[in-house]
């Protein structure tokens, strides 16, 4: 018997091993306005519970994240680590003060901060958000869920074999813990080396599919991998209300 | 207008000057640097540049004119230490802001300069930067130590012709009198590192060692000048706790000198 973890959405749950066998890394995949950030959302906060669940959000603030959870009245008993904040405070806004120095002009101010604020700290321009996430993820002691939404940010900033290499790491410890991991990917945007390299790596991959019929959108699950057990693999509908996501076989 | 010290024989129409404050080399200059030049201070490691440079600033800041020494390679704390052990300075001058200290990693950073080789983009950016700083601290005397570091990072010879010539030319129009420190090796038969700065720059200050009898000597010789008549001669430079103090090379009973 596997010993396995819910998604938090029943009907997958069933149609894969009673949920996630522990140890699996999970790749949620699809394009913009599938659901793909919602069903890590969900994913997360079904492990509330029992696990240590540790969400890395790039796109949105915390805030965001929790109050979506909030609306759908999901648990939201979790950490966030937010590298996209972290981004936004060590990269993006350095940017932006870079370019009002070379348009408005450079003070004696603008020196002078610098220097008290080097003094308190060092690191800050050294950052390299890939490390912090693997550094982050190591660090989790068992039973754990790691939620990462999504690998393209990672993808955008650094070299894909060093995001491959980093994937692999967190799949490990992932394995070795026992604990499970979900990683979101946009599709469409990435070179197939690159997105046939990470579907390798991961142990199961779901697709979110919507496609117009009529006046409407049909939802597809696509369970298209599912290590060792190809049998498992399979098309689901899912439908995404006020109460989150549902979803039946087809 | 500090005006002592202007030789009487001269006969180029004067231009209004800047006092080094150093007495033999304003002796050597006809009573100071012309104002608005920009100078290159040339030689290799321990000839005495950078002290030169700080006497320079330490003296304007003394004659009330907002000074800026912009520290390219070493930190300006550990430089401002250099100054302290002179007689004549006060260092409420720093405290007042007539003696400033600008480190430039500082100034590359703000720009967001944090590739090696810098652009045509950055050179202007670098050149905005620096008069930004002139035109907020009414800055009259400058010194940047050294210009070879900045050089190192602009990489091509039009990169560093278009800088030398801009930032001239912005520190000129400020009225600011300006100092940049150029690193040769003890060997070079050229004034600049990359050749291009002695062609562009106001005037050159070629600084030396000279070995006589076993000793080491410092020596500076005024190479050119615009807007001035100057001596070309050698001259013996001292570094004593009352400033720089030059007396003429002797050699085979020439003074050189006018």
């Amino acid at each position: 018997m596997v010993d396995s973890v819910s998604f938090g959405i029943p009907a997958l749950d069933k149609a894969i091993m009673d949920g996630i066998p522990k140890g699996y890394t999970v790749l949620c995949i699809g394009m913009p306005g599938a659901g793909v950030e919602l069903f890590a959302k969900r994913f997360a906060s079904a492990g509330a519970k029992n696990e240590n669940v540790t969400y890395f959000s790039t796109s949105e603030r915390d805030d965001d994240v929790l109050n979506t959870m909030k609306d759908f009245g999901w648990s939201t008993d979790m950490k966030i680590v937010n590298i996209g904040t972290m981004y936004y405070e060590k990269v993006l806004a350095r940017h932006l003060d870079v370019s009002k120095y070379r348009h408005e002009g450079l003070s004696m101010m603008d020196i002078r901060q610098f220097k008290s604020r080097k003094s308190e700290e060092p690191e800050e321009f050294t950052t390299n958000f890939l490390t912090t996430l693997t550094y982050e993820v190591s660090k989790l002691s068992p039973p754990f869920r790691i939620v990462l939404d999504s690998l393209n940010f990672f993808l955008e900033y650094y070299p894909h074999d060093e995001v491959l290499s980093a994937l692999r790491t967190i799949k490990a410890h992932t394995q070795h813990n026992e604990g499970v991991a979900l990683v979101t990917l946009v599709k469409g945007v990435l070179d197939s080396r690159t997105e046939s390299g990470i579907e390798e790596i991961v142990d199961a991959i779901i697709e979110l599919e919507r496609q117009r019929d009529g006046y409407e959108f049909k939802r597809n699950l696509l369970i298209r991998k599912v290590r060792n057990h190809p049998e498992k693999t399979g098309i689901l509908a899912y439908t995404i209300d006020d109460k989150g996501i549902s979803a039946k076989g087809v | 207008m500090a005006e002592e010290g202007v030789s009487a024989d001269s006969e180029v129409l004067e231009r209004d000057r800047c006092p080094t404050g150093i007495e033999g080399l304003d002796n050597i200059l006809n009573g100071g640097i012309p104002r608005g030049n920009t100078i290159l201070f040339t030689g290799s490691c321990g000839t005495g540049k950078t002290t030169l440079s700080l006497e320079y600033l330490v003296h304007g800041a003394l004659a009330g004119e907002n000074c800026l020494f912009v520290s390219v390679t070493e930190a300006s704390e550990k430089l401002m230490k250099n100054v302290i052990p002179y007689d004549f300075f006060d260092e409420s001058l720093i405290k007042k802001g007539k003696l400033v200290f600008v480190d430039m990693p500082i100034i590359y950073e703000r720009l967001g300069m944090t590739e090696m080789e810098l652009s045509m983009e950055d050179v202007e950016a670098l050149v905005r930067a620096l008069g930004n700083l002139v035109d907020e601290l009414s800055i009259k005397r400058l010194v940047i130590d050294s210009v070879t570091s900045v050089c190192y990072r602009l990489k091509t010879e039009e990169k560093i012709r278009n800088f030398i010539l801009k930032v001239g030319k912005a520190l000129s129009d400020r009225g600011c009198t300006s100092l940049l420190i150029s690193e040769i090796s003890p060997s070079a038969e050229r004034y600049s590192l990359y050749g291009v700065e002695e062609a562009i720059a106001d005037g050159i200050v070629l600084m030396g060692n000279l070995e006589r009898r076993g000793d080491l000597l410092r020596t500076l010789q005024v190479v050119k000048m615009r807007g001035t008549n100057h001596s070309r001669a050698k001259y013996v430079l001292d570094l004593t706790p009352a400033g720089i103090l030059l007396v003429p090379l002797l050699k085979g009973g020439s003074t050189g000198g006018n």
